[in-house]
This record gives C-alpha cells, structure tokens and sequence, in this order.
C-alpha cells in the first residue's frame, strides 16, 4: 500500500492527463490482433537460436547421405518420420527447413514425443538436452533399431548413440559411431564420414 | 504519385495528429498482404525462410554459432525483457547512425533531440543525460564516467558490419558491467570472417549524407581482418521558429577488426576505431571531437557452455565545446569472464573487472569539474549461478556482484530469477534485482561558476542511487511464425539526484539524494511472420513514472525535470519482400506526450524501398519523419529543436 503514496488520485493530479490517440490505437490493436488471427499459418524459424537453425539444416543435409532399408518405409509414398525426444529446442527452424522437402519421395514428416515408444517408427530422433539424464536407457531403447539417434549430449556418439553434435569453438561439429549404425543397418555415405569424427569401436571391415 | 500531393494528405496540423494517420499507415501496411497473396512466389533463390539450408555440410561447419559475450541464450528462455535486431533488422532499416538503429527495439525510448543528440532511456528517466544505461560496443563500455551517460554524437560504427542489438529493460548490474540500473544495451558487430570482402556506399539527401567502405580478407590459417573508413556530413535541425538549429556535423570515422581463431577453440580479437568530428554550435565556435580505442579479447572454449573470456580496451575521447567546457579522458579496462557447467543442472558464471579513467577537465567559463584532473579505479566481481529443477522446467538463477568505486567504496548488487517453462514455447519468468548507479563526476564534482563564490559546490555526500525492481514476464511463440513477449515491471527508487539549496543564506546548492521514485509498466512486443515474405514487429510500452521529495529535501524541481518520459510509445515495424531483389520497409512510430517538457504526442513514419539490379548492387531511397515538416522529440520549448522530413538516395556495391 505504501507504494500508492506516490500516485495522487486523479482529481489531485498536477500535471493534465491526455491519452493522445488512445482510440486509434485500440483500433490499431484491434486490428492488428484480426490480422493475426487470420492470416494464413506460415512456417518460419522464428526464434530458435542461430545454433539451432543450423543443427535444423544439418540435420536436413545429414540424411542425404544416409540410406534406410527399404523395410523402414510402409511404401514408396510413405512418410520419412524426424521426431524430436523431449523439449524441442528448434523453435520451428526444423519445420521451417524441411518445409515442403521429400527424401527419394518420402514426404517429410515431424513427431515430437516425451516418450520413447511413439517415436520407434521415425527414421531419425533427435534426442534433446532435457533427455540428458535417461540417455542410456534411450540409446539401449534404439540399439539394433534402423532409426538414425542424434543428439547434442557430451558422449552420446560413443555411449551407442549414431551422431553427435559437439562445439569446437564456435563451430559446430559431428561424431559418429560407425558401428552403431552398421549395427542398425544404416548406409553412411562417404561424403558425410569424411567430415565426421569417428568414435566408439572400430570396426573389423572398411566399408569405404 | 507526386510528392507534395502525398503530403497534402498528411497535413503538418497537430490537432488531427492520430487517428487517421494511423489507419492510412496501417492501409499501407495491409496493402502488401493483399499484394502477397496474389503475387507469384519468386522462383528460385530468394529470401528463404531456413537461412542455412542450402549450406552443404562443409559449409555448415563453418558458420559460427556462439556469440562472443556472455552465455548466449535462446531468446525463448531469456528470464528477462530481453529485445534484439539482428543485423539484417537494421540494414533493411536504412538506419544511418546507432541511435536511429536503436528505434528498431521496441522497449527503448528513444528521442532525437537536435542534429546530433539523442535521448534514449528504457523505463523512464530518460534526459539528455541519460545515467541509467549500461551501453556496450563489441564489449567496450559506451557512457562516458563524466556524467554516466552516453555521447551519442560519437558513438559510431559500420552498420552494415552490425550483428545485433540485445536491449534487456530492466537491471542487469549482476552479470552485466555497473550502471546497468534501468538495461543495458549491447550492440555487437560481425567477425571480420563474416564480413570478407569490399562494401561500398554512398548516401545523399537533404539532411544527411555519408560515404563508406570496408574491406575484408583472410591471412590464412584461420586468421580474417577487415577495415574500414565512413564520412557523414548532417544539415542543421530547424527552430521552434522556423530558424536554423545551428547544429549541423560531420564525422569521420576509420577502423579495422581481427580475428583468428585455432582450431583448440582459441579466439582471438583485436579491432580499433579512430573517429574526429565538428559540431556547429550558435555564437562560439565549432565543437570538435575526437577519439580513439584499441580493444584486444581472446576466448577460450574448453566445451560446449565451457569457457573463459579475457578482454582489455583503452579508449580515449576528447572534446572541446568553446564557450563551455573541454576534457580528455582516458580508459582502460580488464575483464575477465569465466563460465561452465557443474554437474548436470547447475551452470556457473564469474568474473571480475578492473577499470582506471584518467580525466582530463578543464575549467570552464561558467562550470567545472573540480578538481579538474583526476584518476580513478573501480573494481568488481561477480558470481552466478543457474539451476535447473523439476526436469529443466523451472530455471533459478541467482547472482551477485560486489563492486568497488572511488566514490561511496562496496557496493553489492544481488539478484535472484525464476524461469518457469510451460512448455516448449511458453515461459514465465519474475525477478527481483537490486541494482545502483554509482556516483559518476558530476554527481561530486561538479561546480558552478568555476570559481567562488559557488552558486553549487559540487555534491560532496552524494552517495549511490539505488533501484530495487520487480519484474514478471512472459514469453509464448504461439505458433512458428508468431511470438510475443510481454514483460511488467515495478521499479522502486531511492536516493535519486537533488540540487539542495543552502540552509545558508547565499551558500552555494549542494548535489544530494533528496528524491524517491517510482516507475511500473509493461512492455509487450510482438514478432509476426505473415507470410514467407512479410514480416511484422509490432512494439508498445506504457509506463507512469514518477519521483518525490524526500523529507528534508528542498529541491522541488528536479522532481519535474527529471520526470521527462511519455507515458506509452509503440512502434511498427513491417519488413515486405516485394520480389526476391525488391523490398519495402516500412516503419511507424507512436510516442505519447511528454508532460514536463510539454513536447506534444507524435506519430513519424520511415519508409524505405529498395531495389537490387544485380546481385551485388543495391539502390534504395528512403524517407524519414514523412509525417511532418517538422516535429519535437524532446527538451523545453525555448531550446528546443524541430527533426525535420527528410529524404535520401543510396547506392551499396559489394565485390
């Protein structure tokens, strides 16, 4: 209450009180506010860190050069499924990149889930930072799966994990674990091996 | 259509100032939506909205993500009233200095006073003098220690090369450098790796006109540098009478910026700026200006959120202003920073700064800084820490800063947040903050005539002005595309500056504390993606602020004059991509009247069109307070200056 102290009532007001323009501008709100509601949904990378927007497009750029076993996909129109595990930390950069795109004809899609057995069927996850403490139990979950795990999480590639954003500097950087991904029954391309950093063990025969 | 025609629509009458101007504005903002839909989308390349998608692999790993000062955020989970313009923001802005800039955040207030000044406050107290600001160029800080405020008519840079503006509204004195008591402005350019290249502009028109240029290239290995060289000549502003403002200035400006980077996650830069400029002034001659600095950082990633900062500036500033007052000031600074996770869930941030000013200033006719050579040391340390809880959904983070001044000695500085996730898009966020201004030189040592008898003999028991702030804020992206933040605040103020009359009859007035004030309001902006290539940003703020005499205080006027704040002031900002080489800028701004000052309530639009002919020449024109012939932005009517409507042509070849 102390705080209304420095407020006088209106009738004791020193200074005249106008609201210049006060109606133009509820009706410029209330204008405004009808345009958004309808306008057409557009996607747009709309806040997501300058971090975030670019794993949005490596991830885009990644799976290019990875190929699924045909078993993965119901037929040839069927979806290419990227989901997103735990708290999505693209803000909409990851539906903005892959706006309108298709893999060799697979329209793409987006499924964001808390749990793991909804996201059994996509073809890459990205597991997020919020998943850190279940990280062993979501890479034991994937094993063997063809589904290609990515996340950003200091030792993912080389707990099990397929590929791992890391930092060097202010660059981003990826690891990948070759022989979860043989295990899986993925087809790393050479274009995107030879920029990774290989961890986890080596494997007995060189595909490349 | 002609351009007096056009005018005739918006005649220069302040009595139709509103509502009709407004729905023309707003007429001409809708009129692209209409456009949109029924143009063809461009084929091929054009604004895209994924701006890294078309990147191959090799080329991903080389944009750089990290910004250089403090932890960077998502600006979804920012537990403050954080703003930003990017880069690409003010480009398309046609901004032509960093305070015009500055009117691309919503939450600052920023006015113009004549050709070469400005006012910019966020939360009231704005002046011509502004004290509560933290503002910082690339690291290195902007107010100057002789008043705590900034020279805006120095303050400059490429804006081409600009990265962003962060605005946090609010204290931000834990983490952030002293005098953050009402925000801090951090205004960031790109590495010299970003920036490659030759970049030519020329600008005309009838109030302003500059020439630039900068070049960029690598040493190899990592290394890039650029330089750079700018000319800006400004016309007089205009009387309330009609008569010339006789402030008209021209500036030159000269830099470069280094940087090398080792694959060991070293980053190392150095850049610096030499500046010299001349100032029109009534009766005495020009004011001159000039001054230079050299700022060296070098940070180390030892991980990811793990790192070190080491940085270091000297700067130099003198001016000359015949008639009234001369200074140099030297300052250098050392700044350490030092940020990395603990645990799994809590991050920790600490650093310590050290700073010494030489100042240099020289009796005046009518007042001085006494004594006029002085040199001073601050120093400060501060810790924080965040922590996540309940599966990173609430986010406290507590901090504190303990800083030295010659003035008034320790000063402590605590403050505690609380971000509560809702969701992936949602966020709420509250904080209480107690933040101080120390005393700066004019708070102590200012006295005028410069010699006795006084009329005021400095403020020899001034101690620091103190703020504890109140904040709650919430942020939403509602849906990809459309965002909005709104941020409520109550700021609570003591020991705010008075002048005391002596006690004595014909003693001289001392500075004291004799003030208590008051300030609450909220701050909504809002960023809209209509379509793939309109963008909307819409900003408002309303505020009442307000001060009071502390008992036992004599000074009644500073509670007026230092009271000078509109009690709302919105902005819109609508970016339209007419084709993938032509785009319409489009900016209108509402600022409400200032009471103390009697400056009427305006509203001033800014309209930018822009065509690319090739890929790497660009020609705009662009016109500037289209409104009025004339308008006030701030100070009392008898020293007032009108800006004036103004147009410019550009020319931008990039090789």
């Amino acid at each position: 209450m102390a705080l209304l102290k420095y407020f006088p009532s209106p009738r004791d007001r020193v200074l005249p009180v106008r609201r210049p323009n006060g109606g133009a501008w509820r009706g410029l709100l209330a204008v405004l506010a009808a345009l958004l509601t309808f306008a057409p949904p557009t996607l747009r990378a709309q806040g997501a860190s300058k971090e975030y927007q670019v794993k949005a497009a490596f991830i885009f750029n990644l799976i290019q050069f990875v190929v699924w076993p045909p078993a993965q996909f119901a037929s040839d129109e069927a979806p290419f499924v990227i989901g997103v595990l735990g708290e999505d930390p693209f803000a909409g950069a990851l539906d903005a990149v892959i706006q309108g795109e298709k893999i060799r004809g697979h329209p793409l899609r987006i499924t964001r889930s808390n749990r793991v057995a909804d996201l059994m069927n996509s073809h890459v996850v990205f597991v997020s930072q919020s998943e850190r403490a279940q990280m062993a139990t979501i890479i034991a979950a994937f094993a063997g799966r063809p589904v290609l795990t990515v996340a950003d999480l200091p030792d993912f590639a080389a707990r099990g994990g397929v590929l791992n954003f890391y930092a060097e500097g202010a660059r981003i950087r990826f690891e990948v674990n070759r022989a979860t991904a043989q295990h899986a029954g993925l087809k790393l391309g050479s274009q995107l091996l030879g920029l990774a950093r290989l961890v986890g063990p080596e494997l007995k025969t060189e595909a490349r | 259509m002609n351009v007096p025609a056009f005018f005739r629509i918006f005649p220069a009458s302040r009595a139709h100032l509103g509502a009709y101007r407004i729905a023309v504005l707003l007429a001409g903002c809708i009129a692209p939506s209409i456009f949109a839909q029924s143009a063809p989308r461009p084929a091929g390349p054009g604004p895209t909205p994924a701006p890294y998608k078309s990147l191959s692999l090799a080329q991903l790993m080389d944009v750089e993500v990290t910004s250089v000062s403090r932890r960077t955020e998502m600006l979804t989970e920012a537990a403050s009233a954080i703003q930003v313009a990017t880069g690409d923001d003010i480009r398309r802005s046609g901004a032509m200095r960093l305070p015009e800039a500055l009117r691309l955040v919503s939450n600052l207030q920023v006015a113009q006073i004549d050709s070469r000044q400005w006012a910019v406050a966020s939360r009231g107290f704005n002046n011509t003098t502004t004290n509560k600001l933290l503002v910082q160029l690339d690291g290195r800080t902007l107010y100057t220690p002789l008043f705590a405020g900034v020279f805006w008519d120095v303050q400059d840079t490429l804006l081409v090369d600009l990265d962003r503006i962060e605005v946090i509204s609010g204290p931000g004195a834990t983490q952030w450098g002293s005098n953050a008591v009402n925000g801090v402005i951090n205004i960031t350019t790109q590495s010299a790796r970003d920036t490659q290249g030759g970049f030519l502009k020329a600008v005309a028109g009838n109030e302003m006109r500059s020439a630039s240029a900068r070049y960029g290239a690598s040493f190899g290995s990592g290394a890039f540098f650029r330089v750079y060289g700018k000319h800006t000549a400004a016309e007089d502003s205009i009387t309330p009478a009609g008569l010339d403002g006789e402030d008209a200035w021209r500036m030159t400006q000269g830099g470069f910026r280094g940087d090398w980077e080792r694959e060991t996650a070293d980053r190392f830069t150095l850049q610096g700026d030499v500046y010299r400029g001349r100032v029109r002034q009534p009766i005495n001659a020009d004011i001159e200006m000039k001054g230079g600095n050299l700022l060296g950082r070098w940070t180390r990633t030892f991980a990811p959120q793990d790192s070190l900062v080491v940085q270091s500036y000297y700067d130099y500033t003198q001016r000359l202003i015949p008639g009234s007052f001369a200074e140099d000031l030297e300052i250098y600074d050392l700044d350490l920073q030092r940020n990395f996770p603990v645990g799994t869930n809590h991050r920790l941030v600490f650093g310590g700064n050290y700073r010494f000013m030489r100042d240099d200033a020289e009796l005046g006719p009518t007042f001085s800084f006494l004594p006029g050579r002085v040199t001073r040391e601050w120093y400060s340390a501060f810790v924080q820490d965040e922590v996540k809880l309940l599966r990173d959904r609430l986010r406290l983070t507590a901090g504190l800063k303990v800083e030295h001044n010659p003035y008034t000695g320790t000063e402590y500085q605590p403050s505690v947040r609380a971000a509560w996730k809702l969701d992936e898009r949602r966020l709420a966020w509250a904080a209480i903050s107690r933040a101080m201004r120390s005393p700066s030189r004019i708070d102590r040592e200012f006295y005028a005539p410069s010699t006795p008898p006084f009329a005021i003999a400095g403020g020899p028991n001034f101690k620091s002005e103190e703020l504890l702030a109140y904040e709650i804020g919430y942020r939403a992206e509602v849906r990809p595309g459309f965002s909005f933040s709104l941020s409520t605040f109550l700021h609570d103020y003591d020991d705010l500056r008075s002048l005391e009359p002596s006690k004595v009859a014909g003693g001289p007035s001392l500075i004291a504390n004799g003030i208590t004030g008051l300030s609450y309001g909220a701050e909504l902006s809002v960023d809209y993606r209509a379509t793939e290539r309109w963008r909307l940003r819409f900003g408002y703020t309303g505020q009442r602020v307000s001060s009071k005499t502390k008992p036992g205080s004599l000074d009644a006027a500073s509670v007026r004059s230092q009271v000078l704040d509109p009690k709302h002031y919105a902005s819109l900002h609508s970016q339209f991509d007419l084709s993938a080489r032509t785009a319409l800028d489009v900016s209108v701004r509402q600022v409400g009247r200032i009471a103390n000052q009697a400056v009427p309530a305006y509203v001033e639009a800014d309209v930018r069109l822009s065509w690319r002919p090739a890929d790497a020449v660009e020609l705009a024109i662009t016109g500037k307070n289209l409104f009025d012939r004339s308008h006030p932005e701030f100070r009392d009517a008898a020293i007032r200056r009108e800006i004036e409507r103004s147009f410019n042509g550009s020319v931008t070849w990039r090789f």
